[in-house]
């Protein structure tokens, strides 16, 4: 007994070794992915939310046969801030053979991540970094897939020319609009570009408004909007500055035609300050959410399942539909160039000509000379009753109405 | 006048929550001689000890006060027996000390939060008292007069009971206020729970106006530190009306100049008043100099 035991053990030890072998080769068979995000900290919460979006795209890329006909692997790379970045890069481009990076909605982390990748010559693909200087720089291994700052700010103007000025029952020429923000450089940035082509259009900016994101008290800021009194209200910021104008708008009875948040103010942190009476009624441009419709983002329905399905919950936030989109088209791309060298795939990028609601978004693929993709657009949703329904562009929005315009 | 009239009133609401926060920072330097950076997060510890309050017993945040108030006096009695004590020779190694503070809290709080920013509601905090075109929420309504409750308060008991005036004696000379039977170390340890106690109070009745966020402190102790200096080091008064100053400052630049402009405009003001009255407003002439003294 015992001896056949242990022959069959040998046997057993042999067979394993047979399999071992093939297997490790076809282990390396695998094309490497490297995700750059934040996995551990306070930014933790979105950086998995993100990653989610690139996991369900490497199932629906694998299924399709994979990359250069290799299944895909996923790498995390942690990165909080940008000397993790950097560490995460060099570690997975060297130890793990990373063939490819993608990654990040913190734009500082991208901008330190995409160079280090450029030592390795390694690709960094971006689908959701904001900062307008990612593309600038005119990186060789840089490609970004997803909307930038520009993108929000061309959004909340679009909003109010092609839909708000109709609803108010206003010309664009009759129409008045504050703008807030935030007064560094994000802010200040997306104001500029939003009074350059509100005042295009010939709507009337009666002001600028800039406010520091830690301020204590918003009151100045709230009154002097108050009394300009615009028909329309706009503000770019982050989080504890959009509840406290929220806060004290209510409090100083400023209560304008149509108020419309930009970037943030979409969120449960927003909903917790505020309230859903709070908030019935504001706009957000934002991340487009799968509850657009199938026109507008083809595939969107079946990417909420496949969501649900994997994760056994709804979407925490909207990014991980935008990172499902960029990997993919990250997966063409490289399938077309026939391999994962940065210069391979920046020269198949002008073969991209995919127009809009192409995607699951509604994103087509349609990349400028800094490799950023012009046919990246954010969408809008409105606060209704306590949820989150997008309202624009109409196609997107489908059967949803806008409510309390001009109340 | 309808507008210069409120913004007045904005400028005193305000100055109530500059002068709520700088209360603690100001009699922990005063008696202590100590230049606290971790106040801020004491203020930050109150906020979330309101949400928590309200998150696991269901108390409105007002209610709460109860329960934050005593737990934030407990923990300055803690930080001054067993951080600051032992460095009581060393006051630059207590100022890294309280330095090193404001780090723990605020990423001790980050890494229990992951940084989401919550809210506390009160019922109190969506009343709004409108007279004419004036416009006050109740719960700023609240800070102010709580601060106006405090100071008459901590004035009479400095100058009005033997504690206080053993308070007072330890801050003029502590050696001879240890000649004289004082329990220095005693003193010093009620302070700074006190001053840990106001700035829990400040915390819990800013909570409702406020997104909490893990360094939601740093947004109040700058304009704190320039209430303080202003106002006069070591004195109630000063810190009280430092904070009116600064408020009605910022609230008017704010207004009438431009938002961005508002803290560059109190800073000028605040460095003119430095070299005008080195010591402040209502402070004691020296005693920016005697805070760090060789200590006894």
């Amino acid at each position: 007994m015992m001896k056949l035991t242990r022959r069959a053990a040998l046997a057993g030890a042999a067979m394993a070794l047979c399999l071992a072998v093939p297997g490790g080769a076809s282990a390396e068979e695998t094309f490497k992915v490297g995700t750059i995000n934040p996995y551990s900290g306070p930014l933790a919460l979105y950086g998995g939310e993100v990653n989610r979006g690139y996991e369900l795209a490497a199932d629906a890329v694998n299924k399709a046969g994979g990359i250069l006909g290799r299944q895909i692997e996923i790498l995390k790379g942690d990165a909080t801030n940008p000397q993790e970045g950097i560490a995460a890069v060099e570690r997975l481009a060297t130890r793990d053979n990373a063939d490819a990076f993608i990654g990040t909605y913190l734009s500082a982390v991208a901008g330190a991540a995409s160079e280090t990748a450029l030592n390795y010559n390694k690709l960094y693909w971006d689908t959701n970094a904001l900062a307008t200087n990612l593309t600038e720089r005119g990186l060789p291994n840089y490609i970004r897939s997803g909307p930038y700052s520009v993108s929000f700010a061309d959004v909340s103007i679009d909003l109010i020319l092609n839909s708000l000025a109709a609803k108010l029952g206003k010309q664009p020429g009759e129409l008045t609009v504050w703008l807030e923000h935030e007064e560094s450089v994000y802010g200040t940035s997306i104001a500029e570009h939003q009074k350059e082509r509100l005042e295009a259009a010939g709507v009337k900016v009666l002001g600028i408004g800039a406010h520091s994101y830690k301020s204590i008290d918003l009151t100045d800021s709230v009154l002097r909007a108050r009394d300009a009194n615009p028909d329309i209200w706009v503000q770019t910021g982050y989080v504890p500055d959009g509840n406290l104008l929220l806060r004290t708008a209510r409090d100083q009875g400023f209560k304008p035609k149509a108020t419309v948040f930009v970037g943030t103010g979409d969120t449960k942190e927003t909903l917790e300050a505020m309230g859903a009476d709070g908030l019935e009624g504001l706009l957000v441009v934002s991340y487009p959410r799968p509850d657009i419709s199938e026109a507008y983002g083809p595939g969107s329905k079946a990417y909420l399942e496949a969501y649900r399905a994997k994760y056994g919950e709804d979407p925490i936030a909207p990014q991980s539909m935008a990172a499902f989109v960029g990997f993919k088209i990250m997966a063409s791309a490289i399938n077309k160039a026939g391999s994962a060298e940065p210069e391979a795939v920046a020269g198949v990028l002008g073969s991209f000509d995919e127009p809009l609601r192409t995607y699951e978004t509604g994103f087509g693929a349609k990349f400028d000379d800094n490799k950023q993709n012009l046919r990246a657009f954010p969408t809008v949703i409105q606060w209704q009753g306590g949820k989150q329904i997008t309202v624009f562009p109409d196609d997107a929005a489908g059967d949803n109405k806008m409510v309390n315009i001009g109340n | 006048m309808a507008a210069f009239l409120n913004i007045v009133i904005v400028g005193l609401l305000l100055g109530g929550i500059y002068g709520l926060v700088s209360m603690g920072l100001n009699l922990i330097f005063g008696v202590v001689r100590i230049v606290n950076f971790a106040q801020g997060e004491l203020v930050m510890l109150g906020m979330y000890g309101a949400y928590l309050s309200w998150f696991l017993l269901g108390l409105d945040p007002y209610v709460s006060a109860l329960v934050v108030v005593p737990c934030l006096f407990v923990l300055g009695v803690i930080i001054q027996r067993f951080v600051l004590q032992p460095l009581q020779n060393e006051p630059f190694m207590q100022i890294f000390a309280t330095f090193g503070l404001l780090i723990l809290f605020q990423n001790a709080v980050l890494a229990i939060t992951r940084g989401t920013g919550y809210s506390v509601h009160s019922e109190l905090s969506r009343i709004v008292i409108s007279v004419g075109d004036i416009n006050v929420n109740l719960s700023r309504l609240i800070v102010l007069a709580t601060v106006i409750v405090v100071a008459i308060g901590a004035n009479w008991f400095l100058h009005s009971t033997m504690y206080g005036k053993a308070v007072r004696a330890v801050t003029q000379d502590r050696r001879s206020a240890r000649l004289m039977g004082i329990n220095v170390e005693l003193a010093f340890m009620l302070t700074f729970g006190v001053g840990a106690a106001l700035a829990g109070l400040a915390g819990v009745l800013l909570a409702p106006i406020y997104t909490l966020s893990p360094q939601i402190g740093g947004n109040f102790i700058l304009a704190a530190f320039a209430v303080v200096v202003l106002g006069g080091l070591g004195s109630v008064w000063g810190a009280f009306f430092g904070g009116f100053i600064i408020g009605l400052i910022e609230a008017f630049a704010g207004y009438y100049l431009s938002p961005e402009l508002k803290h560059a405009i109190w800073f000028l003001v605040f460095i003119a008043v430095l070299i005008v009255r080195p010591g402040g407003l209502f402070g004691i002439a020296g005693a920016e100099e005697v805070g760090l003294r060789e200590q006894d």
